[in-house]
C-alpha cells in the first residue's frame, strides 16, 4: 500500500469557524436580553426612587389592616400571611374545582358516546354551549344572575338538617371536632398498617394459589372496620354539625359563600366541558380493533369498558387533561372579578392598600408559577409512569 | 422492445358504507328504548329536556326584559366609536364582503375542479348553508334588536354584494389563483384603512363587539411570528437561544393571563422612563395578548416541527441546503401545515379570552354590557341577566363557528385519523 | 400559496397595526398646546436633571386628571355624558391656573384599587378623587397630599326598617363597602376594637354593592357620608326613594379629602397646591366669579396681589404684579375664579343645601365661619 501524503492542516480563519460564530452569536444574544432587561429594571428602580416608593420585599411584614372574608384571617397579621391566605383559597377553589370538573367532565364524556340518542345529543349540546362562551362570562352569569338571586337570609330556603340556601352562601352539614382527636389518630394509623398487611397477604394467596384477590375489597374493609371501632371507642371526636338559620347568617356546618360558589360552579362547568372533549377524544383514539377483539373474546360491554378501553384511553388523555387542570388553576384568578378573595384579589387589595404595585404583581407572578411547575412536575411523572416502554 | 407506458388514470375513491335508513318506530326503538336502562335515561333526560327548553324559552320570549339590548345596541357593537362615522364601518364591511366572497368563490372553483379530477369529495348538498348558518342566526338576531329597516337594508346589500363576488371568484381564471389569497388579505387591509386612515377614527376609540374582534384578529396576526420565532429558537442548538426561549415559553404558560394584563395596564409606566408618552391603553392590552399567545403558539408550532421527520432534514442536508433554506422550504412548510387546526384553536381561545380585558375595564363586549346596567334609566332592575345572555350569544355565534369550521379544515386536511 | 409568505403577510400586517400605534401615540398632541409664554420667571424643574412636571404639562396643554365616576356630587357622569362634580371642578381648577383653560383637561376613570398605581406610573398627572390623606399613602405610596378640599367623615347607612340605631346593632351582619379604601381600614378597626363580629362584602365599584345591598346580600353599608349622601339621594323610588335608608350618626373616622400628586416634584405640588388654595382665598376676600372683573380694580392690595395685578403707585414709575415664583401664569387665580369660582361656588354648585346632596357648609365652612378651610396667605 502507498502511503498516503498527509493533508495540509489549515485553520479555517476566525470569520468562518463555526464554533466561533456560535459563540460569538450566543454572547451578541444574551447581552442583548440582558441589556434590555438591565434597562427595563433600571428604570423600574429608578421611577420607584424617584416616588419614595420601597424597592424591597419588607412591606410584607407590615400589618394588613384588612380583612379577608370568610377566613379567621385578623387585620393585624401580616401582608405576607394575607397572601398566604389567598394562596389558600386559591387552592380551595382548584382542587375541589379540578374534582367536579373530573367527574363531571368523564360522565359527559362518556355520555357523548352512548348508544342513547337523547343522551348523546343532551351531552353534545351541554360541550357545544359551555366551551365556546368565555369562562368570565359563564361565572359572572352564575355570581350575578344565579347565585345573588337566591332569596335573603329572611327568606331561606331550608333543607332541614341538610341545606340552608340563601345569598349569603350555601350551608351544608360538617364535621365539628367536639373530643379529642389523638386517639383516633392512633387508631387510624393502625388501621392503615393493618390495610396494607391485608393487601399484601391477599396478593401472595393469589400468587400462590391464582383464586382471585379481591385485595381493593379486603384491604378497604380492614380499614373502614377498624377506623370505625376506632371512631366510637374514641368517643366519638367529630361529630356532625347541621346548618341552621339565624337572622343575618347560618350558624353551625360549614358556608360556602356565595362568591366562593359561583366561581367553584363556572370554573367547573366550563372545564368539564373542556375534559368531555379529551374524554371523547381519547376514547374514541383507541383502536377499533381493541373493541373488536374485546367482543371476539366474549368481554361484555361493561368489561369491555372497564379492561381493554378506558385504560388505554386514560394514557392517551393525561397530558390535555393535566393541561386542562392548569388552565382551572389558571382561571381561578378571575375572582377578581366577582370579589372572592383568592391570591390575586388580595395582591390587588394590597397595592391598593399599601403594597408597592411592581414587587407585589412580580410576587404574584412568581406564586402562580409555582403553583404550575407543581402541578406540570406531579403531571408528568404520573405520565412518564403510563408511557409504554419504547413508545415516544 | 419498446416499454409502454400505461397513462396513469387517477383511481376512483372508494366510495364509504351505505347509510343505515330505519323506518322511524324502529329507530326509536333502538336509539331511545334500547334496554330497560335506555328508557330510564331517556324519560329522565326528556323530562329535564323539556323543562329545560320551557325555563329558558319563558325567559328569552316572555319575561325577559330586552329594552336595555334594544336601545343599547349601537354601544355593545361598537363602543364609543363616534356615531357620525359610522358609515365607515359599513363600508370596511361592504369590502369585507367582497374580498372574503371573492376568496370564498376561487377556494369554492378549486374545491370543483378537485373533485371533477377525482382528487376529494364531492360536499354534500347543502353544506354551504348549514356552514353559514351560526352567522346568519347572529346577524338576524341583531338586527331583530336593532329593529331598523335601513339596517335590514344595508345587511341585505352586504350579503349581495358577498354573494356577487362569489361568482365572480368562481370564474376567476386558473393562473390567478396563487394570488387570490393575497386579495383576500388586501381587500381586509383595505377595509381596516377605510375605518383608520383618511381622518377616520382611531383605533383607541373603537369598542364594544368591534374591539372583540380587533383585539383577537391583531393579537393573532401578531403572536403568529413571534411565537414561530419562539418556537425555532426552543430547537436552536445554540445553548443560550434554547435557554432563554424556554425560560420565557414556560414563564408566560404558568402564570394567567390576567396578570400579564394587570402588568401591562397598569405597571408600564414604572418600565418606561419618565417623560415618555404612555402607550394606549388598547396598546397595552395588544402587548399583553401578544406576550401570552406566542408563548402558546410557539408549544403548537414546537409540536409541528417535532413531527416533521427526520429524514426530510437529512435530505435536505445531503441535497446542500443551508440550515436556513432548510428550515424555510422544508420544515417550516410541513411543520405549520399539521398544526393549523390547532393555531385555529388558539385563535378561538384568543377570541374568548379578549372577554379578560373586563377586570381593567377596557370597553369591549362584556365590559359594556356590565355598563349598560348602570345607566339611570336601567339600574336596579336586575338586567344584568338580559346583557349576559346577549353578550353570551354573541361570544357564542362567534366561537362555534370557528370551531365548526376548524373541524372540517381538519377533516380535509385529513389529519387527527389514525 | 407558501406558509412563509404568510408569515411575512403577518409580519406586513403587524407593521400596518403598529403603526397605527404611532399614530395613536401621537395623536394626543394634536391639541397643539397653548404656547407657555405666561408662565412666571423661574424655570420649572422637579428633581435632580428632569424637568417637572409643571413644565411637561404646559408643553403637553392638556392635564391628566384622575377622577370618578360613580360618587353623585363629586365626581360623576352627567347629563351631557361629561364629567361633573365637585372634585371635577377642581381638576378643572388646576388645567385654568396651568394652562389658562379649565376645559383642557383628559379624564381618567379610576377605581379606588387602581388610583394608586396609576398616579405613581405616569398615567394621570393629580389624583382628585375623594382620597383620604393618611400617613402611609404619603408614605409606601409614594404620594403627597394638598390641600383638604373637603373634611369627611366615615359613617353607616342602614335600611330604615332594619331596626339599626347604632353600630352595636350590626353584630355578625354582612356589611358593604369599597374594596381600596380607607373605610375598609376603619371598619376593621372600629369593629375590631369594639368586638363587634361582621362579615365584610368589599366590591370595586359602588355599583356592584348596590344590587348586594338592595336584595339584602348585605345589610349595612359603610362609606364617606358625602358618598353615602350620594348614593342616597339617587336611590331609586321602586325601591322606596331616599326614606328607606338611614344614615347612622355614628362618625368611624376622620376622612380629609384632597387633591394627590406624586412625591418628589416640589415645583409641580406647589403649582396645584397654590391653584387650589386660591379658591379658598378668594372666597376670604369676598371675590366671585361674578365680581372679580371689577374686583382687578379694587384698592385692597390683597386682593390686587392674589388676582395678579400690579399695586397702585402715587409716585410714578413701574409697579410690578407680585410673583410668587410658583412657575404660574401671574393672573392664574383670575383664570380659576373667572371660569370655574371660588370655593363657596364650588361647593354650592355641587354638594350645596340646594343641591340634590344637601350637605351644609359644617366642617367645611372658611374658619372665620367656624369651619376649617384656611388658606395661607398669598404672599
Amino acid at each position: 500500500m502507498t502511503t498516503a501524503t498527509p493533508m495540509p492542516t489549515r485553520r479555517t480563519p476566525l470569520w468562518r469557524n463555526v464554533r466561533v460564530l456560535r459563540f460569538v452569536l450566543q454572547v451578541v444574544f444574551l447581552v442583548g436580553v440582558a441589556g434590555l432587561l438591565l434597562y427595563l429594571v433600571d428604570n423600574v428602580v429608578g421611577n420607584l426612587e424617584r416616588l419614595g416608593i420601597p424597592t424591597g420585599f419588607d412591606y410584607l411584614d407590615q400589618p394588613a389592616g384588612f380583612a379577608i372574608p370568610d377566613s379567621d384571617f385578623s387585620s393585624a397579621q401580616s401582608l405576607g400571611d394575607a397572601l398566604i391566605v389567598g394562596v389558600q383559597n386559591t387552592l380551595k377553589v382548584s382542587l375541589i374545582g379540578i374534582v367536579l370538573a373530573t367527574i363531571i367532565g368523564v360522565l359527559v364524556g362518556v355520555a357523548r358516546l352512548s348508544s342513547n340518542w337523547l343522551v348523546r345529543k343532551s351531552a353534545a349540546l351541554y360541550v357545544e354551549t359551555f366551551r365556546n362562551i368565555p369562562v368570565l362570562v359563564i361565572i359572572l352569569f352564575w355570581y350575578l344572575g344565579v347565585v345573588l338571586r337566591l332569596p335573603p337570609i329572611g327568606e331561606a330556603v331550608e333543607i332541614p338538617d341538610l341545606l340552608v340556601i340563601s345569598n349569603r352562601g350555601i350551608a351544608i352539614p360538617w364535621f365539628d371536632k367536639v373530643g379529642e382527636g389523638f386517639a383516633f389518630g392512633l387508631v387510624a394509623l393502625v388501621g392503615l398498617a393493618a390495610a396494607v398487611l391485608v393487601w399484601i397477604w391477599r396478593t401472595r394467596r393469589f400468587d400462590r394459589t391464582g383464586a382471585p384477590h379481591r385485595r381493593m375489597l379486603w384491604a378497604g374493609g380492614v380499614l373502614l372496620a377498624i377506623l370505625a371501632v376506632g371512631f366510637f371507642a374514641a368517643g366519638s371526636p367529630w361529630a356532625l354539625e347541621f346548618p341552621e338559620r339565624g337572622e343575618r347568617s347560618t350558624t353551625g356546618g360549614f358556608r360556602l359563600s356565595p362568591e366562593y360558589a359561583a366561581l367553584l360552579i363556572g370554573l367547573a362547568l366550563y372545564t368539564a366541558s373542556h375534559i368531555a372533549e379529551i374524554v371523547r377524544g381519547s376514547i374514541l383514539a383507541v383502536p377499533g380493533g381493541q373493541s373488536e377483539a374485546a367482543n371476539a373474546v366474549g368481554l361484555s360491554g361493561w368489561q369491555r369498558l372497564r379492561h381493554v378501553v378506558l385504560p388505554q384511553a386514560f394514557r392517551i388523555s393525561v397530558p390535555p387533561i393535566a393541561n386542562q387542570y392548569l388552565n382551572l388553576m389558571k382561571n381561578s384568578s378571575l375572582g377578581i372579578a366577582i370579589s372572592y378573595y383568592e391570591l390575586t384579589k388580595i395582591t390587588r387589595v394590597s397595592i391598593a392598600q399599601q403594597a408597592p404595585a411592581v414587587q407585589a404583581i412580580l410576587l404574584l407572578m412568581g406564586i402562580y408559577l409555582l403553583i404550575s411547575l407543581s402541578i406540570a412536575l406531579v403531571t408528568n411523572l404520573v405520565n412518564r409512569r403510563l408511557t409504554v416502554k419504547g413508545r415516544r | 422492445m419498446a416499454t409502454q407506458i400505461d397513462v396513469l388514470e387517477p383511481l376512483p375513491l372508494p366510495e364509504g358504507p351505505p347509510e343505515r335508513r330505519l323506518p322511524p318506530r324502529e329507530w326509536v326503538r333502538e336509539n331511545l328504548f334500547g334496554s330497560v336502562f335506555d328508557t330510564v335515561l331517556t324519560v329522565l333526560f326528556g323530562l329535564f329536556l323539556a323543562w329545560a327548553a320551557y325555563r329558558v324559552g319563558k325567559f328569552v320570549f316572555v319575561d325577559a326584559n330586552w329594552e336595555i339590548v334594544e336601545r343599547n345596541l349601537t354601544t355593545l357593537m361598537v363602543g364609543s366609536f363616534p356615531r357620525d362615522q359610522l358609515w365607515r364601518l359599513w363600508a370596511a364591511l361592504f369590502v369585507l364582503a367582497a374580498s372574503l366572497g371573492f376568496g370564498a368563490g376561487a377556494i369554492g372553483a378549486q374545491r370543483r375542479r378537485e373533485v371533477a379530477e377525482g382528487r376529494a369529495q364531492p360536499a354534500p348538498k347543502g353544506v354551504a348553508a348549514r356552514r353559514l348558518a351560526p352567522v346568519v342566526l347572529l346577524v338576524g338576531v341583531l338586527l331583530w334588536f336593532s329593529g331598523s329597516l335601513r339596517n335590514v337594508v344595508l345587511v341585505l346589500a352586504v350579503a349581495a354584494v358577498g354573494a356577487l363576488f362569489n361568482l365572480v371568484g368562481r370564474r376567476a381564471p386558473r393562473r390567478l389563483e396563487r394570488s387570490v389569497p393575497l386579495l383576500v388579505l388586501a381587500g381586509v387591509l383595505l377595509a381596516f384603512l377605510l375605518v383608520v386612515a383618511f381622518g377616520g377614527v382611531k383605533w383607541s376609540d373603537w369598542g364594544g363587539f368591534l374591539l372583540t374582534i380587533f383585539l383577537a384578529v391583531g393579537g393573532i396576526l401578531m403572536s403568529f411570528p413571534v411565537g414561530v420565532l419562539l418556537a425555532l429558537g426552543r430547537r436552536s442548538s445554540l445553548p443560550a437561544v434554547r435557554l432563554v426561549c424556554t425560560g420565557y415559553i414556560e414563564f408566560i404558560r404558568g402564570v394567567p393571563l390576567v396578570a400579564l394584563i394587570f402588568m401591562g395596564v397598569f405597571m408600564i409606566g414604572f418600565f418606561l422612563p419618565q417623560g415618555v408618552e404612555r402607550p394606549d391603553n388598547i396598546v397595552r392590552v395588544l402587548v399583553a395578548f401578544v406576550m401570552f399567545t406566542s408563548a402558546y403558539v410557539a408549544e403548537i408550532v414546537r409540536g409541528g416541527l417535532q413531527s416533521v421527520p427526520a429524514g426530510q432534514i437529512e435530505a435536505a442536508q445531503a441535497l446542500g441546503l443551508s440550515p436556513y433554506r432548510t428550515t424555510r422550504q422544508i420544515v417550516l412548510p410541513q411543520a405549520l401545515r399539521s398544526v393549523i387546526p390547532a393555531l385555529v384553536g388558539q385563535f378561538i381561545s384568543l377570541y374568548k379570552d379578549t372577554s379578560l380585558v373586563f377586570v381593567v375595564g377596557l370597553a369591549e363586549l362584556l365590559t359594556i354590557a356590565e355598563n349598560i346596567t348602570k345607566q339611570p334609566d336601567f339600574l336596579g332592575q336586575g338586567l344584568i341577566v338580559e346583557t349576559l345572555v346577549f353578550a353570551s350569544f354573541v361570544y357564542w355565534t362567534g366561537s362555534y363557528w370557528m370551531s365548526r369550521e376548524s373541524q372540517r379544515l381538519e377533516r380535509r386536511l385529513g389529519l387527527g385519523e389514525r | 400559496m407558501s406558509v412563509f409568505k404568510g408569515l411575512a403577510l403577518c409580519v406586513v400586517f403587524s407593521a400596518v397595526l403598529l403603526f397605527g400605534v404611532g399614530c395613536s401615540i401621537g395623536g394626543d398632541d394634536d391639541d397643539g398646546g397653548e404656547a407657555a409664554g405666561d408662565t412666571g420667571q423661574t424655570e420649572a424643574t422637579g428633581q435632580e436633571g428632569g424637568a417637572s412636571l409643571l413644565q411637561e404639562v404646559q408643553n403637553r396643554g392638556t392635564l391628566r386628571c384622575g377622577v370618578n365616576d360613580a360618587v353623585p356630587g363629586f365626581g360623576f357622569i352627567g347629563e351631557a355624558g361629561e364629567p361633573e362634580g365637585f372634585d371635577i371642578d377642581f381638576c378643572r381648577v388646576v388645567a385654568a391656573a396651568v394652562l389658562g383653560d379649565s376645559e383642557a383637561v383628559e379624564y381618567t376613570v379610576l377605581s379606588a384599587e387602581q388610583r394608586f398605581t396609576a398616579l405613581q406610573s405616569g398615567e394621570v398627572d393629580v389624583l382628585i378623587r375623594n382620597t383620604t390623606w393618611t400617613s402611609s399613602r404619603d408614605g409606601t405610596e409614594g404620594a403627597r397630599f394638598l390641600h383638604t378640599t373637603f373634611y369627611d367623615q366615615q359613617r353607616m347607612m342602614v335600611p330604615a326598617d332594619s331596626g339599626v340605631r347604632s353600630l352595636e346593632d350590626l353584630d355578625g351582619e354582612t356589611i358593604c363597602v369599597l374594596s381600596g379604601t380607607t373605610t375598609e381600614l376603619n371598619l376593621e378597626t372600629v369593629f375590631q376594637a369594639r368586638g363587634i363580629d361582621y362579615e365584610p362584602l368589599a366590591a370595586e365599584e359602588t355599583e356592584v354593592l348596590q344590587p348586594a345591598f338592595i336584595e339584602g346580600r348585605c345589610g349595612a353599608w359603610t362609606s364617606d357620608a358625602s358618598q353615602l349622601a350620594g348614593i342616597r339621594s339617587n336611590w331609586p323610588q321602586g325601591q322606596g326613594g331616599p326614606e328607606a335608608l338611614v344614615i347612622l350618626d355614628e362618625i368611624m373616622s376622620k376622612e380629609p379629602l384632597g387633591p394627590v400628586v406624586r412625591d418628589g416634584d416640589d415645583d409641580w405640588a406647589d403649582a396645584v397646591n397654590w391653584a387650589v388654595i386660591s379658591t379658598v382665598a378668594a372666597e376670604e376676600l369676598g371675590i366671585d366669579s361674578t365680581n372679580v372683573q371689577q374686583m382687578l380694580d379694587s384698592e385692597d392690595p390683597e386682593v390686587l396681589r392674589l388676582l395678579g395685578q400690579p399695586a397702585p403707585v402715587e409716585a410714578g414709575g413701574e409697579a410690578e404684579a407680585f410673583d410668587a415664583g410658583l412657575g404660574l401664569p401671574a393672573d392664574f387665580a383670575v383664570q380659576v375664579i373667572e371660569q370655574v369660582g371660588n370655593y363657596g361656588e364650588i361647593y354650592e354648585r355641587n354638594v350645596g343645601p340646594d343641591s340634590p346632596l344637601e350637605l351644609e357648609r359644617g366642617l367645611n365652612a372658611l374658619w372665620t365661619d367656624g369651619g376649617l378651610q384656611y388658606a395661607p396667605p398669598y404672599r
